[in-house]
């Protein structure tokens, strides 16, 4: 489907100032017309796809600024030291290191405000306390070589006699179980030797009785003789 | 020897005219101020026309050297903007011709002709340049607009983007108003087609 208008309808529709008749025109034929109509609708959406652009930020750049001094001959604004106060920071710590160098001190009595570099005496004071210090280190360093050696000491002892303790227990012991053990040897002798004695005096009694049976069979002998 | 306005007056300063007579007068904040002003517009405009960024801040750059060459001839009659614009435009053709001078390829017999205007890269979302963080929607519609003659390009960005009438831009592009109306419709019609192509329906 198509329609021979649809090219001067459309061109027309985009017009800035179209008549009012010719507007009216327009409208009416798109109404009858859908290809018109449709092909329209298509164009807007295009165009509104179109407007949906998102502006987006430029890149840096120096915007032209380098050859604008160069030619109005400014000098660049920013590279001079003295440029925007930047140099505040810069004698602020400066003068606080000063302050840190020589000592500054500052007080107020009744007679105004007193600026003083340094103290009195600070060299000799610092000599003396260092001295001071030093004798303090070195007396605690000795305290404590005399408590570490006070320490091992009183270790060793403890030590000896755990050892002599140990020592003695396990001699104790055994001399328990040597006379246990004698003690065991000699009930085994002595059941032995009652054995052995049993046995002898069972054989001289029958020693005994061979005996009476031959002095028996002898004095029959005589007897009969 | 000219001096450097004072910052704190020129912060009161507004009107395009006041900056511009500061910055003929030697004020570089002035003219910095000038340019913050539409450099966004001027670089935007070249994406949209160049389809990469590269090209677009090389056009910017020389559309704001040619205002700054130019600014003591703006008389004031017409808005500043549109001035800009008419230097843009002129600078676009420049440099879309110069391209082609240096970048195209001898063209063969049997090849169809080819507008002197469709020289600018023509796929940006190919470009080894293209802005990672650019929307989905500009890249889209460079895609689109990449489809389009350097003419109907400069079309679309006249009518829609500057929202110039067929009139004014019958006097830039130097055509019949007949011509414009005609070669806007032309240029939708091809866009149409290309977003039907592309399913990038919306």
């Amino acid at each position: 489907m198509s329609c021979s208008k649809t090219q001067h309808v459309l061109v027309e529709y985009f017009a800035d100032d179209l008549a009012l008749i010719a507007k009216k025109e327009l409208e009416n034929h798109l109404v009858e017309c859908p290809f018109c109509s449709s092909e329209l609708e298509l164009l807007l959406n295009t165009q509104n796809k179109l407007g949906r652009w998102e502006e987006e930020s430029v890149p840096h750049w120096n915007r032209g600024l380098a050859l604008f001094r160069q030619e109005h001959r400014i000098a660049e604004p920013g590279r001079g030291f003295w440029y925007r106060w930047q140099w505040i920071p810069t004698v602020a710590s400066f003068a606080m290191l000063c302050l840190l160098l020589f000592n500054v001190s500052l007080s107020s009595d009744d007679g105004g405000i007193k600026i003083s570099f340094g103290t009195d005496q600070p060299r000799l004071n610092i000599e003396s306390y260092l001295a001071g210090f030093e004798q303090q280190q070195h007396e605690a360093m000795e305290n404590l070589a005399i408590r570490v050696e006070d320490r091992q000491d009183a270790n060793n002892l403890r030590l000896m006699q755990a050892v002599l303790d140990q020592a003695q227990e396990a001699t104790a012991q055994s001399l328990d179980q040597m006379a246990g053990y004698f003690e065991q040897q000699r009930q085994l002798d002595i059941q032995d030797f009652q054995v052995g004695y049993q046995e002898l005096a069972d054989s001289d009694y029958e020693t005994i009785r061979s005996l009476q049976q031959l002095a028996t069979f002898i004095s029959y002998q005589e007897t009969v003789d | 020897m000219p001096t450097e306005t004072d910052g704190k007056t020129m912060m009161l300063i507004d009107e395009d005219e006041a900056l511009i007579a500061a910055a003929l007068k030697g004020s570089a904040y002035a003219w910095e101020k000038l340019v913050k002003r539409y450099e966004g517009r001027v670089y935007n405009y070249g994406l949209r026309l160049t389809g990469n960024s590269t090209d677009a801040m090389d056009l910017m750059q020389e559309v704001f050297l040619g205002i700054y060459r130019n600014l003591h001839r703006f008389r004031g009659d017409a808005q500043f903007s549109s001035w800009i614009y008419r230097i843009a435009h002129n600078k676009a053709v420049d440099m879309n011709r110069r391209k082609r001078l240096f970048t195209a390829p001898p063209k063969s017999a049997d090849q169809p002709a080819v507008s002197e205007f469709d020289q600018f890269p023509s796929e940006p979302a190919y470009q080894p340049d293209v802005r990672a963080s650019q929307g989905q929607t500009n890249q889209q519609i460079q895609k689109m607009l990449s489809k389009l003659s350097m003419d109907q390009r400069l079309i679309v960005e006249l009518k829609i983007y500057q929202s110039q009438t067929f009139e004014e831009i019958a006097e830039i592009q130097e055509i019949s108003i007949n011509t414009a109306k005609t070669r806007f419709y032309s240029a939708l019609k091809k866009l149409k087609i290309v977003l039907e192509e592309d399913h990038v329906l919306f």
